[in-house]
C-alpha cells in the first residue's frame, strides 16, 4: 500500500516562547512496497513525520492518505500502521508471547482470532524473528537486539498497512546493528511491505532503501535513489551534508 | 578510612540522642499510654468499652465514610493524574498546585466551607431546608469534607509516577489498535496499581482519621459522629476507659497502614520510588 503525505505542517507549542515549525509543507509518497528512509540531523523533523503518518501526531495542516485511504481524520487505532519505536516501548509487565499477541488481543469481538489462531500467528512471528523458546521471557530479561526484534513481531501481528520504523537500530551496538539490517533488507525483499524508517545515518539510509528523503529543518531538501543523491546533490545543504 | 565528611563522635551521638529521644517522648510514648489505658481495665472491659453503643455507631460510620470518600478520590486521582500526564494544556502546573490545597490549609477552612454552602445561613440551605434534604450535621457532609481533606493523596503519588513512566508504552498500544479503555485497562493501570492502592491507603487513613474538618460539619449529635469526634466526646464526659478504647482502634488502623506502606516500599513499588528502566 502507498502512503501519500501532502502539505504537511506542524508547529510545537513551546512555553511562552515562539512556536517552533517542524514540518513546513512537507509532500511525499512512498510507493507500494517500496523501503524508504527519512535521513536528517536531530531536530530535522523526521521523526515529527512518522508520528504524523501513525497518527501520534496532529498536523496543523495537510493530508495523509494511505492508498486510496484518507486517514488524516482517523486516529491512531484505527490506522493500522505497524509503529517500531525508538526505545521499543515494549510492555514492560507483559512477556514477549503477550507483548506480541496484543494487537491481535485487542480487536473487537467479531474480528478477534480465537486463543489457537494467536498462538500459531505469534508462534509464526517467534520464528520468522528467531526467537523460538522466549515466549514467556519478559523485556528485561532480553538483549537490545532481541527486543528490537519482539517490537517489530508486535507491530507485525496486526498485519499493519504500512510499516514505520523510528531510529530502529538507534540503541544497538555495531554488530547487531548490521545483522538487523541485513536481517529487515531480507523481509522487506520477502514480504515487499511499504516500510518508512528514521535514520541520522548516512550509511544506514543508504545501505537499507530503495529510495532516501533528506531532510533539514522541518523541509524535504532532496529525494532519490542513493546513487541519485551521491551523484546530483541538488543544493549545499544536501552536499554537506553527504560530505560529496 | 575516615571520610572528610564525618563529624565530631560528639555531635554524631548527640544528634542520634536528640533524634531518639524526640521519637520516644512525642511518639513512642504517647502511644504506649493510649495503649496501657485502654487494657488498664482488663480485656473484658476494653471490649465492652468497644461495643458500647456509641462506639458501635462512630466506628460504623467513620467505616461508612471511608468506604465512600475512598474510592471517589482514587477516582478522582486517577482522572487528574491521566489528564495531566496525557495532555498538554495551559495552567497545568498551576492545576498541580491547586490541587494540593486541602494539604496546607487548615481542614478546619473544608468544614466551614461546607457549612458556608449547605449550612442553614448558607447558599444553599434555604432551598435544601424546604426540600427536605439533610446535608449538613450528617453523613452527606462529612463525606464531602472528608473528601476535600483527603483529596490530593492519591493523585499526588500517581502524577509523578506516570510522568516517570511517560507515554511510550501508551502511544505503542494506541497504534496496535487499542481504544482508550483497552489501553488503560491493559498497559497503563498494571503498571500503576501498586501507586493507586499507596495512594488509596494513605487516602484511608487521613480519611478515618479526620477531626477538624469533620468537626465543624458534624456537629454534637452523639450517634452521628464519626470515631475522632467521639473519642473527644467521651474523652470530656470522661468516659476514659471509652474514648482510650476507641482511640486504641485509630493506632490500630495507623498500625496497619504503616505496615502496609513500609511493605510497599520495601518491595519497591511505592509511586516515590522510580524503578530504573532495564
Amino acid at each position: 500500500m502507498s502512503v501519500a503525505v501532502s502539505h504537511i505542517s506542524k508547529r510545537f507549542e513551546t512555553h511562552g516562547q515562539r512556536a517552533v515549525p517542524a514540518l513546513r509543507d512537507v509532500s511525499l509518497e512512498v510507493k507500494t512496497g517500496e523501503l524508504l528512509a527519512l535521513l536528517g540531523p536531530s531536530g530535522s523533523g523526521k521523526t515529527t513525520l512518522l508520528r504524523v503518518i501513525a497518527g501520534l501526531e496532529i498536523p496543523d495542516k495537510g493530508r495523509v492518505a494511505f492508498g486510496e485511504d484518507d486517514v488524516t481524520d482517523k486516529s491512531a487505532y484505527e490506522r493500522k500502521a505497524g509503529f517500531v519505536f525508538q526505545a521499543y516501548a515494549l510492555f514492560q509487565h507483559m512477556t514477549v508471547f503477550e507483548n506480541i499477541a496484543f494487537g491481535l488481543r485487542v480487536l473487537p469481538r467479531k474480528k478477534r482470532p480465537n486463543a489457537k489462531a494467536i498462538t500459531k500467528r505469534v508462534t509464526d512471528l517467534l520464528q520468522l524473528i528467531q526467537l523460538e523458546g522466549y515466549e514467556k521471557r519478559l523485556p528485561s530479561q532480553l538483549s537490545g537486539g532481541q527486543r528490537q526484534r519482539v517490537a517489530l513481531a508486535r507491530s507485525l501481528a496486526i498485519e499493519p498497512r504500512v510499516l514505520l520504523l523510528d531510529e530502529p537500530f538507534g540503541a544497538l551496538d555495531a554488530k547487531v546493528r548490521k545483522d538487523l539490517r541485513k536481517w529487515l533488507r531480507h523481509f522487506h525483499d520477502q514480504t515487499h511491505l511499504t516500510s518508512l524508517f528514521v535514520t541520522h545515518d548516512q550509511e544506514e539510509a543508504f545501505e537499507l532503501a530503495d529510495r532516501v528523503v533528506i531532510f533539514n529543518e522541518g523541509r524535504i531538501q532532496q529525494i532519490g535513489t542513493p546513487a541519485e543523491l551521491r551523484e546530483n546533490p541538488t543544493n549545499d545543504f544536501v552536499r554537506a551534508f553527504l560530505e560529496v | 578510612m575516615k571520610r572528610a565528611t564525618s563529624d565530631h563522635w560528639l555531635a554524631r551521638y548527640l544528634f542520634i540522642g536528640i533524634l531518639v529521644a524526640f521519637v520516644v517522648c512525642f511518639l513512642i510514648f504517647p502511644v504506649c499510654v493510649v495503649l496501657f489505658e485502654a487494657l488498664r481495665g482488663g480485656v473484658a472491659l476494653y471490649f465492652s468499652a468497644l461495643t458500647a453503643r456509641h462506639s458501635v455507631s462512630a466506628i460504623r460510620l467513620t467505616l461508612l465514610v471511608a468506604l465512600a470518600v475512598v474510592p471517589m478520590n482514587t477516582l478522582f486521582g486517577i482522572c487528574a493524574a491521566w489528564a495531566i500526564t496525557h495532555f498538554k494544556f495551559r495552567g497545568k502546573a498551576l492545576l498541580i498546585s491547586l490541587i494540593e490545597i486541602p494539604l496546607w490549609v487548615s481542614p478546619v477552612i473544608g468544614g466551614l466551607l461546607f457549612a458556608l454552602i449547605f449550612g442553614r445561613q448558607g447558599w444553599l440551605g434555604p432551598w435544601l431546608d424546604d426540600h427536605g434534604i439533610q446535608i449538613m450535621f450528617a453523613y452527606p457532609a462529612i463525606v464531602l469534607a472528608t473528601a476535600f481533606v483527603t483529596f490530593p493523596f492519591v493523585a499526588r503519588g500517581l502524577i509523578p509516577l506516570m510522568q516517570s513512566q511517560g507515554s511510550a508504552e501508551e502511544e505503542a498500544a494506541l497504534t496496535l489498535g487499542a481504544n482508550g479503555w483497552q489501553l488503560f485497562r491493559r498497559v497503563t493501570f498494571p503498571k500503576i496499581k501498586w501507586g493507586i492502592l499507596y495512594g488509596m491507603i494513605l487516602c484511608n487513613a487521613r480519611a478515618m482519621g479526620e477531626f477538624g474538618a469533620v468537626s465543624v460539619v458534624a456537629g454534637s449529635v452523639d450517634d452521628r459522629i464519626t470515631m475522632p469526634l467521639q473519642v473527644e466526646q467521651y474523652y470530656l464526659n470522661f468516659n476514659l476507659p471509652q474514648a482510650f478504647a476507641l482511640a486504641s482502634v485509630l493506632l490500630l488502623l495507623s498500625a496497619v497502614t504503616l505496615a502496609i506502606k513500609i511493605g510497599l516500599e520495601w518491595r519497591r513499588l511505592a509511586p516515590n520510588i522510580v524503578r530504573p528502566q532495564t
